[in-house]
C-alpha cells in the first residue's frame, strides 16, 4: 500500500468534510489538519512495519487503515462542531451589544419617569 | 420619539438574532455526557486488553459495554441542538465503523485477537473518544447561561 496515496486520500477526505481548501483554512484549523496528517503518517509507517514483521495480519492492517479513515470523519465532525460553537459565541456577543444598546436607549426615559413619579 | 424608534428597532434586531441562525445553536456543555464518556473510555480500553482471551469468556462485560454505548447514543439523540455529538457517538457505537463497537465485532468473529492489534486498535478508540470528550469540553456553559439569562429562560 502506498503511503503517499493514502495520505493524499485522508487529506482530501478531511478537507472535503471541512468544506474548505487547505489554503483557505484559518491557522488553527491548518495546524489541526497538519497534526492529524503527521499522526496518520506515523501510524501508517508503524503499521506497515508491524505487517512486514508478521506482528499484524493483512486483515488487521486493513482494519486499522479503515479506522484511520473513520477518524477522518470524526475529525471533520469535530472541526464543524467547533466552528459552529465559535459562530454561536459571535452571535451571542452581537446580541449582547444590541441588547445593551437598546437598554441604553430605554433607560433615560425610565429615569425621567422615576423622577416624575417621586 | 426617536429614542423609542431606536429601542424598537434594536429589540426587533435582537429578536431576529435570537430566532434566526437556528443551525448555529449547540447544546450546552453536559457534565453527564462528559462523565459517561470518560467512563466508557476507561471501560472500553480495559475490555480491549482482554481480547487475547476468548470472546465467550467475556460476554457479560462485552454486553454491558454495548448496552452503555446504546444508552449513550440514545441520550445524545434526544438532546436538542446536538447533531454533531450525536453523529460522533453513533460512529463509536456502530459495529461497521472501526472503533470500539467494530473491535468487539471483530473479536466475536475471530475468537481472540493479537496483542499488537489490540494495542493499535486501542489507540484508535482512545483517540476517537478523546475527540468526543474534547468537543464536549469546548461547549461553553458560561455563554449559554448568559444567553438564557438575557432571554429570561433560566
Amino acid at each position: 500500500m502506498d503511503f503517499k496515496d493514502l495520505l493524499k486520500e485522508l487529506k482530501g477526505n478531511l478537507l472535503s468534510l471541512m468544506g474548505a481548501k487547505f489554503d483557505d483554512l484559518k491557522d488553527e484549523s491548518k495546524k489541526d489538519v497538519q497534526d492529524f496528517l503527521k499522526a496518520s503518517k506515523e501510524k501508517l509507517e508503524r503499521w506497515t512495519t508491524l505487517l512486514a514483521e508478521g506482528n499484524l495480519t493483512l486483515d488487521d492492517y486493513k482494519w486499522l487503515v479503515e479506522s484511520q479513515k473513520d477518524l477522518v470523519v470524526l475529525e471533520g465532525l469535530y472541526a464543524a462542531g467547533v466552528s459552529k460553537i465559535k459562530l454561536g459565541h459571535l452571535k451571542n456577543s452581537i446580541l449582547d451589544t444590541v441588547i445593551s444598546t437598546a437598554i441604553g436607549f430605554v433607560k433615560p426615559d425610565e429615569d425621567k419617569n422615576d423622577t416624575a413619579n417621586t | 420619539m426617536k429614542t423609542r424608534f431606536y429601542a424598537v428597532y434594536l429589540s426587533a434586531l435582537a429578536f431576529l438574532l435570537v430566532t434566526s441562525c437556528a443551525s448555529l445553536r449547540t447544546a450546552a456543555f453536559d457534565q453527564y455526557s462528559y462523565q459517561k464518556g470518560t467512563e466508557i473510555k476507561v471501560d472500553a480500553t480495559r475490555l480491549m486488553d482482554k481480547a487475547t482471551m476468548s470472546y465467550d469468556s467475556q460476554t457479560a462485560a462485552i454486553e454491558n459495554l454495548q448496552s452503555e454505548l446504546d444508552k449513550m447514543v440514545e441520550y445524545e439523540k434526544n438532546k436538542p441542538d446536538n447533531t454533531i455529538s450525536y453523529a460522533m457517538w453513533k460512529m463509536i457505537a456502530n459495529p461497521d465503523k472501526n472503533f470500539i463497537a467494530g473491535f468487539l465485532k471483530r473479536w466475536k468473529d475471530k475468537g481472540t485477537l493479537s496483542t499488537f492489534f489490540i494495542n493499535e486498535a486501542k489507540g484508535q478508540t482512545v483517540e476517537a473518544l478523546d475527540l468526543i470528550l474534547k468537543y464536549e469540553g469546548k461547549k461553553d456553559p458560561a455563554a449559554e447561561k448568559r444567553l438564557q439569562g438575557m432571554l429570561g429562560i433560566q
